[in-house]
């Protein structure tokens, strides 16, 4: 039963590494570089979402409305201003890097000035926990994973069966071969962004939900960059994979060692992880430019 | 090469005369607080607390004629901007006297330092090793004013076990001396009691999601849980350990003093906390009043700890003046000031306030509501 418990927790947490995952995996695929502005975007998206909706009452769906949306916009602006020139002059990749570190400083300092080093909290959505057979699963806990796995279940279909995804498919396999073919290859650029900004602001809601709302709470995407490397960078269904078993790791290890040890345990999983398969559970060998 | 040397050797003068503290014109106290990082909410109110009783100070005059003039150091929670702004302070603005963070980890940060120099620290923090040597003998700079860790915990510890509380857990950060210092003499306290402390979690500042590590604690069965955490965290280890149905007690520090309860997100019932202050006293219900009126801010238990600790060294330079050293002397002298936080008496043994009472609360709602005045001895 405990194991159970630890379980849910697990499946819990790796939800949300998994949006943050899988956000960071579709820019990777694209433009084969670690977007590290993400997680100021999580943030930047999450405080949007509270001030314009939560804290003046509004509700969860509308709070989520918001943070997508802005997540989206500040996304695309994002890869006008600090990608796009790097990308039509082919400019060296070290420089995609440099400008994803920038825009995500840009993006916390946006932050900090408005809500200083403070922390918020959105209001309670969610009733009391679930009791099933001994169980706990919180409200929360089960929304989520449902609203989580209802936007990756619609990125799948929307990757696999729609032209756009077609589209986005070839941009990531060769970006010159499919321009060739009549893609727009900006635009394809474009759409990428606006959904990895969109998955940025769901996570940031959960999260915040979650953990409370506070200007550095972007750091958390180091976890979904571990994610995305155990499941293989560049591959969405690995960065899920990888982020489900992250997030039970996580809180196998701190029940049987203590929250003291356990990150370095899972770094260390992490690393013997790689040594013996590089390329991660499902990835291919894909590599990184910057 | 001689007239660089004199040139030199004057600046130098000069620089070394700018550094002694003024026996004219403004008399210069430092605000060492966290204005910007973690712990900003605690640091804001402490200076609004010292600010309000300055203005006051000066607008009826002032001390013997001289304005007193606040002079604000941002440690933004971090330990070596404290050391820098200390530094500043003692050795470049000529404070008397500097009024220090309610944060141990800069508390324990500034102690050795504050060695060197004669300027005295009123602080705040409560965890005893701000204050004392590893040899039990006071830093002779620093002070603190309100009722130490051990101090708190034992009058925690005591309530818990004067309402029946008989099975205890605790969670607490090993990575921050507060919580650390308050854990062990409550685990003491119930202990002798009579009562069973079943489980104790420890975590670190990285953790968010502590409901694997809450577990345990439900597991044993437990009847109320000690936290004693900084505001945010103890937040979330509030909602989580409720989210996984604990309905039993919440025993919290000072962290969970209003604003903890506008800032919770949903009804705060069964947690009971410590506190400096008794919000249904009309001389605080007025000051919180005034305060709001004149700066919309809503005065919570540091604000009034900054307000007393302005006015006792406004006595104090009535009486001995404003050379640090004097000031020094007479703080460890404090004796029966009655402030709004009570009545203070500094015992020259341990820079910590003896006697110093605290008021134990509940949340009702979000209503805070006072259950009872303990001595801290």
């Amino acid at each position: 039963m405990q194991i159970l418990q630890y379980l849910i927790n697990g499946i819990a947490l790796g939800s949300v590494y998994a949006l943050i995952a899988t956000g960071f995996s579709l820019i990777f695929n694209v433009l084969k570089f670690s977007n590290f502005s993400h997680g100021a975007l999580m943030t930047l998206s999450a405080f949007s979402g509270y001030f314009i909706a939560a804290g003046n009452g509004w509700g969860l769906v509308p709070t989520i409305l918001v943070s997508v949306l802005t997540g989206a916009a500040v996304s695309l602006f994002g890869e006008f201003v600090a990608f796009r020139r790097i990308l039509t002059h082919n400019t060296s990749p070290v420089y995609f890097f440099v400008s994803s570190i920038t825009l995500g400083t840009l993006y916390e300092g946006i932050v900090v000035l408005k809500v200083g080093a403070n922390f918020y909290n959105y209001p309670r959505f969610f009733g009391k926990p679930y009791r099933i057979a001994g169980l706990f699963v919180a409200r929360s806990d089960i929304i989520i994973f449902c609203i989580s796995a209802a936007a990756l279940l619609l990125l799948a279909y929307m990757i696999r069966k729609t032209k756009t995804g077609r589209a986005l498919r070839s941009v990531s396999f060769d970006r010159d071969t499919a321009s060739l073919m009549g893609i727009n290859v900006t635009r394809t650029i474009q759409f990428a962004f606006i959904v990895s900004g969109a998955l940025a602001g769901l996570a940031g809601v959960f999260l915040g939900i979650n953990y409370t709302l506070y200007p550095t709470m972007g750091s958390i995407v180091v976890k979904g960059f571990i994610a995305s490397v155990i499941g293989g960078l560049g591959s969405l269904p690995g960065a899920i994979i990888g982020a489900m078993l992250l997030g039970i790791l996580e809180t196998t290890l701190i029940s049987i060692i203590g929250s003291g040890y356990a990150p370095v345990f899972t770094f260390v999983i992490m690393l013997v992880f790689l040594l013996v398969r590089p390329r991660g559970i499902a990835g291919s060998n894909i590599q990184e430019k910057a | 090469m001689k007239k660089v040397l004199s040139l030199v050797l004057m600046l130098a003068m000069l620089l070394g005369m700018s550094t002694v503290f003024a026996t004219e014109g403004p008399i210069n106290i430092g605000c060492l607080q966290d204005i910007s990082g973690p712990t900003s909410s605690l640091g804001n109110m402490v200076y609004g607390g010292v600010k309000w009783a300055v203005d006051e100070i000066n607008a009826a005059g002032g001390v013997n004629g001289r304005m007193i003039n606040v002079i604000l150091y941002d440690t933004k929670g971090d330990v070596t901007e404290a050391i820098n702004a200390y530094t500043r302070a003692v050795t470049s603005d000529g404070v008397s006297a500097i009024v220090g963070p309610p944060v141990a980890n800069i508390g324990l940060a500034v102690a050795p330092e504050s060695e060197n120099n004669d300027v005295p620290i009123l602080g705040f923090a409560i965890d005893k090793n701000c204050q004392l040597k590893p040899d039990g003998t006071p830093y002779k700079n620093m002070f603190a004013f309100q009722p130490a860790a051990h101090q708190q915990s034992a009058i925690m510890g005591e309530f818990a076990i004067k309402n029946g509380f008989t099975k205890f857990g605790v969670v607490y950060n090993e990575g921050n001396a507060y919580s650390v210092s308050l854990q062990a003499p409550f685990i003491e306290t119930v202990t002798a009691g009579g009562a069973e402390v079943a489980q104790v979690v420890t975590y670190t500042k990285n953790d968010k999601d502590f409901r694997t590590l809450l577990q345990p604690i439900l597991n044993a069965d437990v009847e109320a849980v000690f936290i004693p955490n900084y505001t945010q965290e103890l937040i979330l280890i509030a909602q989580q350990i409720r989210s996984m149905g604990f309905e039993g007690a919440l025993i919290c520090g000072l962290d969970a003093c209003p604003p903890f309860n506008t800032l919770f997100g949903e009804p705060a019932d069964g947690i009971y906390f410590i506190n400096n202050i008794d919000g249904t006293e009309p001389a605080i219900i007025d000051m919180v009043n005034n305060v709001k009126t004149a700066t919309g801010i809503d005065a919570t238990n540091k604000f009034f700890l900054g307000y007393d600790v302005a006015n006792i060294l406004k006595g104090i330079f009535e009486e001995v003046g404003t050379n640090p050293a004097d000031v020094r002397d007479a703080v460890e002298k404090v004796t029966d000031y009655k402030g709004l936080t009570g009545n203070i008496t500094i015992d020259p043994a341990t820079h910590m306030p003896k006697g110093l009472e605290m008021v134990m609360f509940k949340y009702e709602g979000s209503t805070p509501i006072m259950l009872e005045r303990y001595a801290a001895d």
